[in-house]
């Protein structure tokens, strides 16, 4: 299960709705017990992806290892990524399916007309041929 | 002994620890050591052909190994190893 705190979420959807209608993405810090995870920092991020990015992301490797290091300074653990899909519902699609990494949580934010309208969290499998719908909870949800 | 750090989710194959100090004077070779250490981490690191997956970057301090000589690029005592993701997607379903 992951729960996103107030803060961090707000941060995830502003960020969302800002970067619309292209595809925004992030990371997402916290703490984990178990399979509970408690996001509660959002660390925004570069969309790098060449081209059109109303359907694509890609995050910079060395993105990502900075937001290791926040995570480990702040005593932390990098939980997952998240990312947006403008009008468009909050799968996973096949892309993300191949070009994701199966060891972190995934939360895809749906962004219709410009607004957030619903949010899933997903684990890809080691394979990275499917992957399951976790639960998530957001201040609204 | 350089220090590898560890991700969060890679952390459960690897009795729990955030990071550990092992030997080698090559990555590959202080790669070599975790895998041998920690069993459980090679299929998450690499694939059937022994290669790393390719979604898998080892960064020395903050170069990433494939600028600098790959898994033959020397480790140094105080080296810092990190693994990192290549991570994409995006709505498009193809």
């Amino acid at each position: 299960m992951v729960h996103i705190d107030r803060g961090p979420w707000r941060e995830m959807v502003n960020h969302a709705q800002a970067a619309y209608p292209n595809e925004c993405c992030g990371a997402m810090i916290g703490t984990i017990d178990g399979d509970n995870k408690t996001v509660s920092y959002a660390l925004a991020l570069d969309n790098v992806s060449a081209g059109s990015q109303r359907a694509r992301y890609e995050l910079r490797p060395e993105d990502l290892l900075r937001a290791d290091k926040v995570a480990r300074e702040r005593k932390l653990d990098l939980i997952g990524i998240y990312h947006s899909h403008p009008d468009c519902g909050a799968y996973f699609s096949e892309t993300d399916l191949k070009n994701s990494c199966p060891w972190y949580s995934f939360v895809v934010l749906s962004i219709q007309n410009g607004r957030f309208d619903h949010a899933n969290s997903w684990l890809p499998n080691a394979e990275q041929t499917q992957a399951e719908k976790e639960e998530l909870i957001w201040p609204e949800s | 002994m350089a220090r590898i750090l560890i991700p969060t989710p890679l952390r459960q194959f690897a009795e729990k620890n955030d990071s550990v100090e092992l030997t080698g004077t090559t990555v590959g070779e202080v790669l070599g050591a975790l895998t041998s250490r920690f069993p459980d981490l090679k299929k998450h690191l690499y694939n059937d052909e022994g290669k790393l997956r390719s979604f898998v970057n080892v960064y020395l301090n903050d170069e990433d190994i494939r600028y600098i000589g790959k898994e033959a690029s020397p480790v140094k005592e105080a080296d810092t190893l990190s693994i990192v993701p290549s991570i994409a997607g995006g709505a498009h379903r193809g």
